[in-house]
């Protein structure tokens, strides 16, 4: 089964501390090696993006940051698991990492399996 | 550059008419096919996953749905493109691509950019 872990949080929280960040190095090795992660990824701040919205039989084009959004999304990660409980564990592992490591930090991890799925970079 | 992209809408859009999908078929198919297209997948219904948050140092688990959200992520795709103008331009045509095929449906395309070129690691 794939999941799709999603987390939000706070824009412009600051840099995370670099124990942090080697501990999620750590885990993302870890996982690569296991064969369980399959992609994952940090998000330029909003002001870098975009969103494209129908509404009312209208396309419209919104550039960032999204100042409306009180938690935007800050990264992500693709897993191929064995069930719904492996996600929920792995993500409840996350946010530990994120108490232990980035004191103040508040946010989230979305837990979504995936219905379906194209992997093009796999077929290569 | 990499650009994640997350379609938003209500949550529970109905199902997809069935040309819709065919055209959505073949939009993938030609993005596979010019190598701009990473992966792609959609999402089972928010009612089915979990989020797990970090507040106040507390680690919680919640099961879905959440009746506060007005909009859920229903679906990603991952473009390795040359600007973000580019993929705006792919955007507006996915949103076209719902205004002809889905009478109703609204919701909005998010483009965001993905920090470093390692963000798809092949499975090993």
């Amino acid at each position: 089964m794939r999941y799709m872990m999603i987390v939000k949080h706070k824009e412009a929280q600051g840099m995370p501390p670099k124990e942090l960040m080697d501990a999620i190095g750590k885990l993302t090795e870890e996982a690569i090696k296991a064969g369980t992660l399959l992609g994952n990824g940090g998000l330029l701040p909003t002001a870098a993006g975009a969103s494209v919205r129908l509404s009312g039989g209208r396309v419209t084009v919104m550039d960032g940051p999204f100042t409306e959004a009180k938690e935007i999304i800050g990264g992500y990660a693709l897993f191929e698991l064995k069930s719904k409980e492996e996600a929920v564990q792995g993500a409840i592992g996350f946010m530990e990492l994120h108490k232990k490591l980035w004191p103040g930090w508040e946010g989230e991890t979305e837990v979504r399996e995936m219905m379906m799925s194209t992997d093009c970079a796999a077929k290569k | 550059m990499q650009f994640l992209m997350l379609v938003k809408h209500g949550e529970n859009p109905g199902p997809p008419p069935k040309e819709f999908l065919e055209a959505m078929a073949k939009l993938g198919e030609d993005a596979a096919k010019s190598g701009t297209m990473i992966a792609s997948g959609g999402l089972v219904p928010i009612s089915k996953s979990t989020r797990v948050r970090l507040a106040r140092g507390q680690v919680t688990a919640i099961d879905g749905p959440y009746t506060e959200a007005k909009e859920v992520v229903g679906g990603f795709a991952m473009f390795e493109l040359k600007s973000k103008e580019e993929a705006i331009e792919g955007a507006k045509n996915f949103m076209e691509l719902h205004k002809k095929y889905w009478p109703g449906w609204e919701g909005e395309t998010e483009i965001r950019q993905v920090l470093g070129p390692e963000a798809f690691e092949q499975k090993a």
